[in-house]
């Protein structure tokens, strides 16, 4: 039995295949204006890479914030649900899951059986999410990518107070001003949404393990002050930005099992 | 000169521990300068206020909506970590809402002996507040001998208003000389001053002020006149936005804070009946802006200062959603431009830009300093 | 899974509307009569200018507040007239929506913003008395303020000292009124007022327990409706007959099994104040046969509660159901505040643990499924302490969730995003949403 899973986000279009459970096939596109158009794009291409037709797909769960966009799913779960599903396949040990997006960030209680106990979601602003790194990386004039090695070379930690994404980038300019070096700056700014990050999880009680999916879990800066703060080792997936799309692609297996 | 109270600031938890360790006493953390200290030094408890660290910190937000002060937050969670575990008690005096969250948290969450609400009335311009806040420390009196199973005579709460008027006094002197054209004492070190008066035991902090008293007006001053800036609004430790602004050619000469001249301005005047005169002084004291209503008695005396100080420009601050000053803040503007000073207005959080911040004061100075031209 | 229960409208919905704009309309055109405006809080003790005539009208800034809410564009345009006046945007909405205007000088139900001839408050929160200190310096420092303190602590540690702070300014308020307003006070009218409060607040009461039934005779949303009499003039004869008329329908509902939503399977209630703009937060709910059945908000803000001889919550009686006869001004006021300090949505202010046990309560007696929590950036007094209640609602063991909102500035509210929230707290507690 072949299922897929769509991860509608923000910013980019995750689509995954699973033949009996494991994955086949993953693609990732672009979000732009035309969702819709989007996530039409990405299953044809995982379908290609897959060597299968739409045909073949007993069933289509869709997830993330533009999931009502899927015309083609048959159902949906929220991207909570998914990453319970996602994590308690990958890492049954885990009862906490970091998620980080672009927009958003998310801290999820799950049993043993993988079933949502309690979650928390960061508000309206930014500060804890993945878009926050990249207008951080813009202030420093560096790529996204260096950020991670440049973190992990700093010296001292530099305190940081990031309530919000504006605030944070003329603090960043302020830093900058009082000849803080770069690899300080980074810590800093990795430091203080692993504070935001940390903050929201303890709201919901943090239980090990803990699970960090996301893009943002690429970033090895990152991933050093969130372990430094919750003083504990995280569990990350191979593919942590794949997370949603993979316990999406669980929950229709679900649906195609159980009609 | 003025290094211990530095350094009593900054090792407030050492100096606490020592004097526990010293005396055997019983040490309260209170969260308001409405507590009446009087009545605890009559107790021969130490009172020590409970203050932020200014650093970032994430174990709050199970705790407190994120929409309350930065400062009310930062005190709870010098709880949470642990670096108070040696206060024998808490008390907090009704005022804002923002600081009781940090004493009802605090009381649920954090082990503590004992744990005291006093409800101090907030309409304290009617005549109903006297009183009933005589009223109410008569039950905070009977509380703490209970707790400390010692009685608190007449003699013992004089000799607690004794200490502090005493403190107060001593304080005065201190600001005033920051009357002097050059004077010779900075902000920073009048603020370390304050602060620490609230952290260590006042007799302490009663010698060494009255030492350093001695000594203080022969102090050489730099020959250079600086700007006189007063400084004003809610709760502020900010040690390092006043030392930032006294590096650019300014001198903070008076203030309006709760760390500051708010806390020791008004004395007690003894009367037969001391609860009652400790009372008095609470309701009459320069007031918090959550209970100066319905008139505005604050305005006239910040005006006051800033006349008497002979003050160039206002830097006015607030913690982040403190609403009871941001309620005063436009009033505040409004009565300092009546005498001819301008003000800046500043957002304070636990951290501050200090970057930002600074190209602002020297913009505001800069300002000042045309006008002093002209 | 669709419709289970018969559902019907209100009949009584047409004369709820009706009083709440005759309200706004008497305060607007009092003076074309002779009767005197004031103005003052949903918590102000109206019952005592209530001796100073019939014919005086009060304008409560609250419920103002939340009318404007409701027309976004007028909102906004208040906010920002305010914030161009210098105030700090993170200020009490309702404040800000009562302020702007003032400032654009429009009454949200048409004409010019009526000015009151006194300003009779209560001080419960830190903005309480500095509202109407603020409206002075907008309006006009010659209108005479008298604002009562409350802030004596919870009812279960109310002492004669307490009670005799509150209740001597009580007096000063009475002899205050006469000199500014040049009215002889009667002392009869205070104690028929004070009548029809406690009956207006322990109706409504009865009114809320009512919806303990399954499936819930009204939902959260309607209610909004319904209890916003009581913090508009719950002294007030109409009131309290209302309150009778309302309660008498709610029985019969229950009697005839009719439901506020028809596909009810899943059972909540909220907390503070609503996003007043985003209603429709509530019919989404719907759609998973989801009610709020209330919220101790909406129960206790208005509602009195005292527990019954079962161990179960219910309507406190009032002193004449008990016998207490009031005889003379100063009863009539010992009563009243005595009353008032018991209003359960106040408890909190002091010890969130007292609002906590409330709510266990209700979720237990009402039988709920979970909790949704409204972080109310527009409220700081309704929302003290709610993360403290979320902690404690979850130790009880229900599913709590939370939201960031504001009641009264729809610029702090992501509808989307709290819809999702909802999808994940709906899919958490296993319900799905209706086929439609």
């Amino acid at each position: 039995m072949n299922v897929a899973g769509i991860d509608c986000g923000a910013k980019n279009v995750k689509a995954l295949i699973l033949e009996e459970g494991k994955i086949i096939a993953k693609s990732s596109v672009f979000s732009g204006f035309d969702q819709k158009a989007a996530a039409k794009e990405a299953l044809d291409l995982v379908l290609k890479d897959a060597g299968l037709k739409k045909e073949d797909l007993s069933h289509i769960t869709a997830t993330g914030a533009g999931k009502e966009e899927v015309s083609f799913s048959q159902g949906t779960i929220t991207e909570v649900g998914a990453n319970a599903k996602a994590i308690n396949f990958l890492f049954p040990s885990a009862r906490t899951v970091i998620d980080i997006g672009a927009e958003e960030g998310r801290a999820i209680k799950i049993s043993e059986k993988g079933k949502v106990v309690d979650f928390a979601i960061n508000e309206k602003c930014a500060a804890g999410a993945g878009t926050f790194t990249e207008t951080m990386a813009r202030a420093l004039e560096i790529k996204l990518e260096e950020m991670g090695a440049l973190s992990l070379k700093s010296q001292k930690a530099v305190p940081m107070n990031a309530q919000c994404a504006v605030f944070a980038e003329s603090e960043v300019v302020s830093l900058i001003h009082t000849k803080h070096t770069k690899e300080d700056i980074v810590r800093a700014v990795h430091d203080a949404i692993a504070d935001r990050i940390a903050s929201m999880a303890r709201k919901i009680g943090i239980e090990k393990d803990v699970a960090l999916v996301g893009g943002v879990a690429r970033n090895i800066g990152f991933v050093d002050s969130l372990k430094r703060d919750l003083e504990l080792d995280l569990l990350i997936p191979e593919d942590p930005e794949f997370s949603c799309a993979l316990g999406a692609a669980y929950a229709a297996v679900e649906k195609a099992k159980g009609g | 000169m003025m290094e211990k109270f530095k350094e009593w600031y900054q090792k407030r938890h050492e100096y606490a521990q020592e004097w526990k360790n010293k005396t055997g006493g019983k040490v309260v953390g209170y969260f308001c300068t409405y507590v009446p200290e009087e009545i605890l030094y009559a107790a021969e408890v130490l009172p020590v206020r409970i203050l932020g660290s200014h650093e970032p910190q994430d174990v709050t937000e199970p705790h407190i909506f994120g929409m309350y002060c930065p400062f009310c937050r930062d005190c709870l969670a010098q709880g949470l970590k642990g670096r108070y575990d040696y206060l024998d008690g808490i008390m907090i005096a009704q005022s804002c809402l923002h600081i009781r969250q940090t004493f009802t948290s605090w009381k649920l969450h954090i082990p503590i002996d004992f744990s005291y609400y006093l409800p101090m009335p907030n309409n304290v311009q009617s005549k109903r507040a006297l009183p009933y806040l005589t009223g109410e420390l008569r039950v905070l009196k009977e509380a703490l001998e209970k707790w400390t199973g010692r009685a608190i005579t007449d003699e013992d709460l004089n000799r607690g208003i004794e200490i502090m008027n005493k403190s107060r006094r001593l304080t005065r002197e201190l600001y005033e000389l920051r009357k002097q054209p050059n004077p010779v004492l900075t902000g920073l070190e009048a603020m370390y001053a304050v602060v620490a008066s609230q952290m260590v035991d006042k007799n302490n902090y009663n010698e060494t002020l009255q030492g350093i008293l001695e000594k203080l007006p022969q102090r050489p001053v730099e020959k250079d006149s600086k700007i006189r800036l007063m400084i004003l609004g809610s709760e502020n430790d900010d040690t390092k936005f006043l030392q930032m602004v006294e590096s650019l050619g300014a001198i903070f000469v008076v203030d309006d804070h709760c760390t500051g001249s708010r806390y020791f301005w008004n004395e007690v005047t003894p009367n037969q009946d001391p609860l009652e005169a400790i009372a008095s002084r609470y309701v009459e004291r320069v007031p918090c802006p959550s209970k100066d209503w319905p008139e505005r008695t604050r305005m006239e005396h910040i005006k006051k200062l800033a006349q008497d100080w002979e003050v160039q420009g206002a830097i006015v601050i607030q913690q982040k959603f403190c609403d009871p000053h941001e309620l005063d803040i436009p009033a505040t503007i409004e009565s300092l431009k009546q005498i001819g000073i301008p003000a800046q207005f500043l957002e304070f959080d636990v951290t501050v830009p200090l970057g930002q911040f600074k190209t602002r004061v020297e913009a505001f100075l800069e300002m000042l300093r045309e006008e002093d031209l002209y | 899974m669709g419709a289970k229960y018969k559902t019907e409208p209100l009949k009584c919905w047409d004369k709820a509307k009706e009083i709440r704009l005759n309200y706004y309309k008497n305060f607007a055109t009092a003076h074309e009569k002779g009767g005197l405006r004031w103005a003052g809080g949903a918590w102000s003790f109206d019952a005592i200018p209530a001796g100073l005539g019939d014919d005086v009208y009060p304008l409560t800034g609250e419920p103002y507040g939340a009318a404007v809410a409701f027309n976004k564009d007028f909102a906004l345009k208040c906010h920002e007239a305010v914030e161009k006046a210098g105030y700090a945007r993170d200020l009490c909405s309702y404040m800000r929506n009562y302020w702007g205007s003032i400032l654009l000088n429009k009454y949200v139900f048409g004409g010019e913003f009526p000015k009151p001839d006194f300003i009779w408050q209560d001080h419960i929160c830190c903005s309480h008395a500095k509202w109407y200190q603020v409206v002075r310096d907008l309006e006009g420092k010659d209108i005479p303020m008298h604002c009562i303190d409350v802030s004596v602590g919870p009812y279960e540690e109310l002492t004669d000292n307490k009670l005799d702070y509150v209740v001597g300014q009580m007096h000063d308020g009475i002899e205050w009124l006469e000199a500014v307003t040049g009215r002889k006070y009667d002392d009869e009218k205070l104690i028929r007022a004070v009548h029809d409060h406690c009956r207006s607040e322990s109706i409504w009461a009865e009114v809320c327990a009512l919806n303990k039934t399954v499936p819930a005779p009204l939902d959260e949303k309607t209610m909004y409706s319904l209890y916003v009499h009581g913090t508009l003039n719950k002294s007030s004869k109409i009131v309290a007959d209302f309150y009778e008329e309302l309660r008498d329908e709610v029985r019969d509902r229950v009697k005839r099994g009719i439901a506020a939503v028809a596909n009810e399977r899943c059972r909540v209630m909220s907390d503070t104040q609503p996003p007043w703009a985003f209603l429709s937060v509530f019919r989404y709910l719907e759609k998973y046969g989801c009610v709020s059945v209330g919220s101790l908000y909406t129960f206790g803000l208005i509602g009195m509660w005292e527990i019954k001889e079962d161990g179960s919550w219910g309507p406190r009686k009032t002193p004449q159901e008990e016998g207490i006869e009031i005889k003379d001004r100063d009863k009539a006021l010992r009563i009243l505040a005595s009353w008032e300090l018991n209003k359960p949505e106040w408890q909190h202010f002091y010890f969130p643990q007292l609002k906590s046990e409330m709510m266990i309560r209700i979720a237990k007696e009402w039988k709920l499924d979970g909790v949704l929590l409204h972080y109310n950036r527009g409220c700081e007094g309704l929302s003290l302490g709610i993360a403290e209640n979320r902690l404690a609602l979850k130790e009880a063991g229900f599913p709590v969730m939370s939201f960031e909102g504001n009641m009264g500035d729809e610029r702090e509210f992501d509808e989307a995003q709290t819809m999702t929230r909802i999808d994940a707290f709906m899919e958490s507690l296993d319900f799905e949403k209706d086929v439609s």
